[in-house]
């Protein structure tokens, strides 16, 4: 079976039937209207797919897949939104959502890394921080900043923390997160959070669909 | 005057003011004699809380914040509208504060008369549609339309256990409550509505912590932070605050937390 998970700037796929297969990841531009796989997540996923399973849900079992703890709290920041579930003693404990306030966070950091040629693995966290509540109007503190003479880098870097801080506190301010998702592979994104980071990498939710899917075979 | 006593906002004259009258529009719920007296007196009731027309509800701007209430945007898109002799807008403490503004603006924006009153029914005519067994969006349909009539609802569905619960307002988008089962039971000011004791603050704030639970309150509402808190009291509790329509991340949450914590049985 192919299972995906449909980004809003990346998919991810997997191939079951394949032994020792690794997920691999095509840019979400490059997909063909054709492509019909057999069970998919992520808000661009239904169109694609067969069977259909709510990203929130696909996050939760990927957390219940990889993390060996009742206790836990797994933050997902993609390029559109991010989403959280808190586990409490092995239960649904809470869950967030942020596609509206937390917009375009991801798609901006990569959309600036590309327009100022920068390296995330380079700069450092920065001492100060802009107040962000989403990518578009955490775009203008970055300009009024290098206009006002701070170097374009440490603006960016503002910028980074910002929304870490942000999505750490839409997460409830934990005292430890488990990241999914894309921005686990920026270093000055995870070292921005205020707290202990597990990085768990970008098939957190794929995870998520291999345990939907063992769970509907064994029902 | 003694700095303490309570001062009504109440209209005293509500009566001779509903005569001759033949149809008037009500916002929240007007105590049961008020309700009596326009079934005595014939008069067409129009729940003006609920969606009645297919208007858009840019055109409340004029009168009210783009960012308010959307129950509340709803009721003066619906008072400008209708063909109404009066309108009845409960101002108490079974209402909110907005309500009352909002009498004022259509006060002075309406040519007809305004009466506000104060809910203080006591009398509890019971809930069995909240515990019933019945599609959600029926039950808070049949919930609502209760509001019109002084009797308790007739042909009540026999009580059944509840596998999820829904706290809260009636929404103003019902598509919301199609995610839940119809073992779903009703709290919340939903079920004080069904009680005909809208002030009751103790039967608004009970929930039952055996079951997961949603609680739901219109965006921009006083009642997000009692909806927040008791949502952090409960074991099981998922706060959801919702706008104008539900959006996709709304009802993403809402299935995820009724399969992830048992509830969509």
């Amino acid at each position: 079976m192919i299972l995906g998970d449909f980004g809003t700037s990346y998919c991810k796929f997997l191939d079951t039937d394949q032994a020792e297969a690794k997920p691999t990841i095509v840019a979400t531009k490059e997909l063909s209207p054709d492509l019909k796989i057999d069970l998919a997540t992520g808000h661009n996923g239904k169109r694609f797919a067969n069977q259909y399973v709510n990203e929130l849900i696909a996050l939760a079992r990927g957390g219940e897949a990889l993390i060996k703890e009742k206790n836990f709290l797994l933050l997902d920041c993609g390029s559109r939104d991010i989403k959280f579930v808190q586990y409490a003693d092995g239960k649904l404990k809470d869950m967030g959502w942020n596609a509206e306030c937390g917009a375009s966070m991801g798609f901006t950091i990569e959309l600036l890394e590309k327009y100022y040629d920068l390296d995330f693995t380079t700069l450092n966290v920065p001492a100060t921080t802009f107040s962000v509540t989403c990518g578009v109007l955490g775009m203008s503190h970055i300009f009024d900043a290098v206009i006002s003479g701070v170097p374009v880098a440490e603006a960016v870097s503002r910028f980074v923390k910002g929304i870490a801080i942000n999505a750490y506190r839409f997460a409830n301010s934990p005292k430890k997160i488990y990241l999914s998702g894309g921005l686990c592979d920026n270093p000055l994104f995870v070292a921005s959070l205020p707290c202990e980071v597990v990085p768990l990498g970008r098939f957190v939710l794929l995870e998520g669909l291999q345990l939907t899917l063992a769970m509907n075979q064994g029902s | 005057m003694d700095n303490n006593q309570y001062t009504s906002r109440a209209t005293a004259n509500w009566r001779q003011m509903l005569d001759k009258k033949r149809r008037v529009g009500i916002v929240g719920i007007p105590p049961l004699s008020v309700i009596s007296f326009l079934h005595q007196s014939s008069i067409a009731i129009d729940d003006l809380d609920a969606m009645l027309i297919k208007a858009d509800l840019e055109m409340v701007t004029t009168y009210l914040p783009r960012v308010y209430c959307a129950i509340l945007r709803t009721v003066v898109l619906n008072a400008i509208h209708l063909k109404l002799d009066a309108v009845i807008i409960d101002v108490g403490p079974g209402k909110c504060d907005a309500a009352f503004h909002v009498a004022t603006i259509l006060e002075e924006s309406l040519d007809i008369p305004v009466i506000r009153t104060e809910n203080r029914d006591n009398h509890a005519f019971g809930t069995p549609i909240a515990q019933g067994r019945l599609p959600l969006q029926e039950k808070l349909l049949r919930i609502t339309e209760g509001v019109k009539s002084p009797q308790a609802a007739p042909n009540p569905p026999e009580p059944f256990p509840a596998s999820a619960g829904f706290w809260g307002v009636p929404p103003r988008d019902f598509s919301i409550l199609e995610l839940f089962p119809d073992t779903t039971h009703v709290y919340g000011w939903s079920r004080c509505m069904e009680n005909k004791t809208p002030a009751d603050a103790d039967l608004e704030a009970y929930f039952n912590p055996e079951i997961p639970t949603v609680f739901f309150a219109q965006s921009f509402c006083a009642k997000t932070a009692l909806a927040r808190y008791l949502a952090s009291r409960h074991p099981h509790g998922l706060y959801l605050d919702v706008d104008v329509h539900t959006g996709n991340s709304a009802r993403a949450k809402i299935e995820a937390f009724l399969e992830l914590s048992g509830g969509g049985q």
